[in-house]
């Protein structure tokens, strides 16, 4: 038994391998210019997170700064809509899907906004009262239980101002949790992070993606150790060059590393693996420098 | 640690009195209390200094001197604090005065309650985009000059009670509309943003995120709109100059040049001023502590 199905606490007896729970199918996204022009920032963007045997998992999108992650974030979260293509969601039943629409999957944004007028606790028991429709007194329980879970319990009555960086992320995470959503964005959760810390960030990933079987992680980031480290799945995001060797506008899924399959992922000391350094110095010698 | 080192503090030592000098110097209460009563008692000198300076040129120098001279104009319409006094106690006993607080009270509170309403209703319709021209048209009509508005309500009500009350209440809603506008439309998309994408629908949205955490700055607004309501309110009054008010009594005294009266009632209003402002503040602090927390960073 992997280090991961010891902690999974979901119905492992509803295995479906494989199934698409989003896919995200041959999307494009131009901006409009000041001159009327348009530029393409997303350029036939296809890739699908299955179900893995009904486990959580923790899918990263990786790419170099300003290459268009933050655009697939808002498009995946239907804060914006893509100029063609489509975002298709899971319903309930197998292999039944729709379009995504706002609400279904839930953002950590950036600089974890909160609400400020409510307390830490408030702030997930609101979510779980208004939209998973929890009783009140469950809410108030479960958001407790996650607070204790993650050593904010003695931050249950502050207001999110007195709470730290580190703090504040993990109500922001807390808070999506509790909507009972199946996908949740993290956007660029190791930023601006020391290296402790990004490692406190990697544990409290795992440890929160193992809380439901139907947790699933998208993480934007252009850290690439950290990404590796945490996922199951990565997918390199970048642009195609010309014969001149420059990158044409439009960014799209350049590979696919599958950290499952290459007997990576779960792993407590991936990083001392020799395939693991393969993979970064790949990413981080190779393709990187290209984008 | 080796007991050979000698160490030299490099801390820098300040007094309390250059810290009050410096950019953001930090001073301790006892200091900040000293300072203001230090204000306090500059300005009392200054008065003071002016009359004397007043009744020496008096004395010494002739009407045709006096007229020329920029010093006299600028001391001569202050006068000294016993007369000040002196007129308060008299308009007190003899003038009604507290009828007359009373009745400008009443007006600058009814008047901030109408306009508070009506524009906290018009700036939060400005986040729904059919509203949102309403609310410039109102924000624009804060240029028109109040006599625009003065034949309408002549028009639309008696003159007296009801036409002072709309005269304020409209003239403090261009305004408020303006600053509560400002205040919703400083509120950062990602808290819109976040609302969206826990599933708020848009009511939940435009309470959660737009009504509830504005309230506080709200506050400030309105205390700062009660201020220009005492502005308007003195020239409002004058309107129908046969009622009771600050205003009319202030009319009345500088157009029979009462000075001290005049400067009497001005210092009524500044006291006025100051209860109202400690009255929105305590209001803040006990409704949204939390908004003190944040302001302190």
């Amino acid at each position: 038994m992997t280090e991961r199905e010891k902690v999974v606490t979901g119905p492992l007896s509803q295995v479906n391998l494989l199934e698409p729970l989003l896919t995200v199918d041959n999307v494009c996204k131009d901006f409009s210019l000041n001159d009327g022009k348009k530029f393409p920032v997303l350029k036939n963007l296809s890739f699908s997170i299955k179900n893995i045997q009904n486990k959580p998992q923790i899918v990263s999108i990786l790419g170099p700064s300003g290459i268009g992650k933050t655009t697939i974030l808002r498009i995946i979260a239907a804060l914006e809509r893509p100029t063609s293509g489509h975002i298709l969601i899971t319903e309930d039943e197998p292999n039944k899907m729709r379009d995504v629409k706002l609400g279904d999957v839930g953002v950590v944004f950036q600089k974890y906004p909160l609400f400020d007028d409510l307390s830490v606790l408030d702030n997930l028991v609101q979510p779980g009262i208004r939209i998973a429709k929890l009783d009140a007194k469950v809410a108030r329980e479960q958001a407790l239980q996650y607070l204790d879970k993650f050593e904010l319990f003695k931050q249950s009555l502050y207001w999110p101002v007195q709470l730290s960086g580190g703090q504040r992320q993990r109500v922001a995470i807390l808070q999506q949790l509790m909507t009972n959503k199946h996908f949740i964005i993290l956007d660029e959760p190791f930023s601006g992070l020391d290296p402790v810390s990004i490692t406190n960030v990697i544990n409290l990933i795992k440890n929160i993606a193992n809380q439901h079987t139907l947790n699933t992680f998208i993480i934007i980031t252009h850290d690439i150790t950290s990404a590796l480290t945490v996922s199951d799945t990565i997918y390199l995001l970048g642009r195609e060059v010309d014969e001149k060797g420059e990158a044409l506008p439009g960014a799209r899924i350049m590979k696919e590393y599958d950290l499952i399959s290459e007997g990576l992922a779960y792993l407590p000391d991936i990083e001392e693996k020799a395939r693991f350094a393969e993979i970064r110095k790949e990413i981080k010698l190779d393709i990187f420098p290209r984008l | 640690m080796d007991s050979n080192i000698e160490i030299t503090s490099t801390k820098e030592k300040t007094s309390p009195l250059l810290e009050a000098f410096r950019v953001y110097g930090e001073v301790s209460t006892f200091v900040r209390s000293n300072l203001i009563a230090i204000w306090v008692l500059l300005f009392l000198g200054l008065w003071l200094l002016s009359v004397a300076l007043r009744k020496s040129m008096a004395e010494t120098m002739t009407s045709t001197e006096l007229l020329d001279n920029w010093l006299y104009n600028l001391v001569r319409p202050f006068p000294s604090p016993s007369e000040v006094t002196t007129a308060l106690y008299n308009m007190w006993a003899k003038h009604q005065l507290l009828s007359h607080v009373w009745s400008t009270l009443k007006l600058n509170v009814i008047g901030l309650i109408y306009s508070s309403i009506i524009s906290l209703v018009i700036s939060y319709l400005s986040v729904i985009p059919i509203f949102k021209p309403f609310n410039s048209f109102v924000k624009l009509l804060r240029y028109i000059p109040f006599i625009g508005f003065t034949l309408i309500f002549f028009s639309l009500f008696t003159i007296g009670w009801p036409t002072k009350v709309a005269m304020l209440t409209t003239g403090m809603t261009f305004f408020l509309v303006t600053s509560m506008t400002d205040v919703i439309n400083s509120i950062p998309r990602m808290k819109y943003e976040l609302a969206k994408v826990l599933g708020y629908n848009d009511w939940q949205v435009f309470y959660n995120v737009v009504v509830r955490p504005t309230l506080p700055q709200m506050i400030d607004m309105v205390a700062q709109n009660a201020a220009i309501g005492w502005i308007m309110i003195t020239s409002i009054e004058t309107y129908s100059r046969n009622e009771k008010g600050i205003g009319t009594q202030l009319y009345a005294y500088y157009s029979t040049n009462n000075l001290p009266e005049v400067y009497a009632l001005l210092l009524i209003i500044g006291f006025i001023a100051l209860l109202e402002d400690s009255l929105f503040s305590f209001l803040k602090r006990f409704l949204f502590p939390y908004s003190v927390i944040a302001e302190r960073g």
